[in-house]
């Protein structure tokens, strides 16, 4: 089952989310990178229906290049979430509505400070120290409420994320083997072998 | 965006809220007016009355509501059914009527009123769930009718609608008597919204009545109110201190400044 | 399950003497699972206005903007701040018009409202989701907890209470309803408006 979570240390932001790919009962890929680079500072998770997820990330990714472009600057993570939850809504009033469900993570260059939003396909917006989405959510978010600091370093943010990741593994029916781990801080997004 | 709204409804959300029902979740209730509300012609005039309960589901939402509506200064409406509805349809007919009445340059006519009500509640096919008793007075004498959400109406010397309805239709056939005194009236009014109150769980609190004759109208808020509620014995103040905070934010308007003063300038 | 329990929450507000008070708790949920312990849903509309917007959490956002969009047009328009009668009938006919596919938000709005003669009045109101206003004296309630908080508020509020024996009865209020609601909870904030200041306070409440 697809699962992503997020969250934050001191200056930067961990996202994760599993690497498969699934038709119906059938995993067609085990290696498929859930996680957008939407910007140089900002990180996007996206699960949902298969299709609209990839479709709905390569709408905001290009769109946001194209606020850089434009502007020099490129979006902060706060003015990010606010637009993205806005397509989101007015995708919801149409016909064929956006199935996605997404975790924002940046690092606000301005204020020096990491930023996490949960976002669901409603348009629903909410700034988070940790969030998670998927079945795994239910495992997750109550070992993160235990365990998450904000002013952890890297090192005590990942231990916790390992943390999650066996949790789910272990007790989840059908879990998720691989994960796919991004960090976002002020030098911008990299990517984490566990 | 235009600071100019186009009129009428807007069915933006429409496509969304049916998918959200088709998930299997049901709408939400509105605030209705479950209620009792009389109208009855006398001598010289029509009195129009009204409990003044508005209900959510089994909840009491307001102890206290306004359900005689404002229609122009000789006619009053009032509103049974979703409650946002009457608001909102009589607001509309009254300022469609005063258009009326400035364009025509004559006194408006309650039967303009009814008409343009039941048209309105015509063309929604009964969506917008208003039920109305409209009276007044205008130079063809007194007018008394009842509106139904279709659009169908009626014109009788005593009329009833609401949840209510049954009660204080059972106090009118009993005592109500053509030209009637005007306090005889009122009071055959305030004794069927009581009887609406006491006896229908829709309708509650206190009697509000409209006494409207050729002379002028008089608004009788709360004319009756059977239902005070007694002093309490004693007060129920907490102690100050009593709730733990963990934050707290001041915002002043008050600018406070302090002036100090400073070596005066050297202006040789 | 109703969509307007599907993100929980509640609000309140309470008249008192020379000042008004709202209140909210803080719980974001998705059904039975709690997303977030500090979601926002009291917001300020002027310097002397507050609204609350408890319901469908996609629509506490869209509501939001769409007011404070309307509100700046008003203010740009008429040259002066909004006043709280004429904020909670935009409040109204914003929901009204959307009668036959409505917003999933029953607004609180409190405030301090100026009489003509140059007084202030504490304003409080409350609209159900398609904008029948409920003006009232004493307090207002919505949101899942609604049903709790009529009873507990009936019982608890007293007219003319000072800022703060009123900071005391509303948060009392809220926290001992929300603490009977399974959707609403997870912290709470109280601000409370006088003529010259708003405090805002963030309450310890309950974390289960």
């Amino acid at each position: 089952m697809e699962t992503s979570f997020a969250l934050i240390g001191k200056g930067y932001v961990i996202v994760a989310a599993d690497t498969t790919s699934a038709r119906s009962i059938v995993k067609m890929k085990n290696d498929e990178d859930k996680i957008k680079t939407v910007s140089p500072h900002l990180l996007m998770t996206y699960s949902g229906e298969p299709g609209d997820t990839v479709q709905f990330a390569e709408y905001i990714e290009r769109n946001l290049r194209l606020y850089q472009i434009r502007n020099i600057y490129p979006l902060r993570p706060a003015a990010a979430s606010s637009w993205i939850r806005r397509s989101l809504a007015e995708s919801l009033r149409s016909r064929h509505p956006y199935s996605v469900n997404l975790l924002l993570g940046g690092y606000d260059t301005s204020l020096s400070e990491p930023k996490l939003y949960w976002i669901d396909y409603l348009g629903t917006v909410t700034e988070v120290p940790f969030a998670a989405h998927g079945y795994g959510s239910y495992f997750v978010l109550s070992l993160m409420d235990r365990y998450h600091d904000p002013e952890a370093p890297l090192e005590e943010g990942l231990e916790t994320l390992k943390k999650c990741i066996q949790e789910v593994s272990k007790r989840l029916i059908v879990s998720p083997e691989r994960y796919k781990v991004k960090i976002v801080d002020k030098d911008g997004v990299r990517d984490i072998d566990l | 965006m235009s600071v100019y709204r186009s009129p009428g409804f807007d069915f933006s959300n429409s496509t969304r809220n049916n998918f959200l029902l088709n998930k299997g979740v049901p709408l939400p209730k509105a605030t209705s007016t479950g209620t009792t509300i009389v109208g009855c012609v006398f001598k010289d005039g029509i009195v129009l009355g009204a409990d003044t309960r508005a209900t959510e589901g089994p909840i009491v939402a307001d102890k206290n509501c306004e359900k005689i509506h404002f229609i122009t200064e000789g006619i009053r409406c009032c509103g049974a059914g979703t409650a946002a509805d009457t608001e909102f349809t009589t607001a509309l007919i009254s300022s469609n009527m005063e258009l009326h009445a400035l364009q025509s340059g004559r006194k408006p006519r309650v039967v303009t009123a009814m008409t343009m009500l039941k048209q309105t509640l015509f063309r929604y096919q009964g969506h917008i769930g208003a039920a109305l008793v409209l009276g007044g007075v205008d130079p063809t004498g007194p007018q008394l009718f009842t509106i139904h959400p279709h659009g169908s109406t009626d014109k009788l010397p005593y009329v009833t609608m609401g949840s209510g309805s049954l009660a204080a239709m059972a106090v009118f056939e009993s005592k109500w008597s053509a030209n009637m005194e005007r306090q005889e009236a009122l009071d055959l009014v305030i004794l069927a919204i009581s009887a609406g109150i006491f006896n229908d769980l829709g309708s509650g609190s206190n009697v509000d009545a409209c006494i409207i004759t050729a002379d002028g109208t008089e608004m009788l808020r709360n004319v009756d109110m059977p239902n005070q509620r007694v002093q309490k014995e004693r007060d129920y103040k907490f102690r100050r201190g009593t709730t733990a905070w963990t934050k707290e934010d001041v915002r002043k308007f008050v600018v406070e400044e302090t002036v100090t003063s400073t070596d005066e300038m050297d202006t040789s | 399950m109703s969509i307007m329990e599907y993100n929980g929450g509640s609000v309140i507000a309470m008249a008192g003497k020379d000042c008004v008070a709202i209140a909210s708790d803080l719980r974001l949920g998705n059904q039975m699972l709690s997303i977030s312990s500090n979601f926002q849903r009291v917001f300020p509309v002027t310097d002397r206005i507050y609204i609350g917007l408890p319901g469908l959490a996609t629509d506490v956002t869209t509501l939001r903007e769409r007011f404070r969009l309307r509100v700046n047009m008003y203010t740009i328009k008429e040259e002066r701040e909004i006043e709280p009668e004429a904020f909670t009938h935009l409040v109204s006919s914003t929901l009204y018009e959307h009668r036959f596919g409505p917003y999933f938000i029953s607004p609180v709005v409190a405030g301090i409202s100026k009489t003509p003669t140059g007084g202030i009045k504490p304003f409080i109101a409350a609209t159900d989701l398609i904008g029948c206003i409920n003006f009232a004296k004493d307090f207002v309630v919505s949101g899942t907890a609604s049903s709790k908080l009529f009873g507990v508020a009936e019982g608890l509020w007293e007219p003319d209470l000072g800022p703060e024996d009123l900071f005391e009865t509303i948060s009392q209020t809220l926290l001992n309803a929300v603490d009977r609601d399974a959707f609403s909870g997870w912290g709470a904030v109280v601000h409370v408006i006088t003529k010259d200041q708003v405090i805002t306070r963030k309450l310890k409440a309950r974390m289960d």
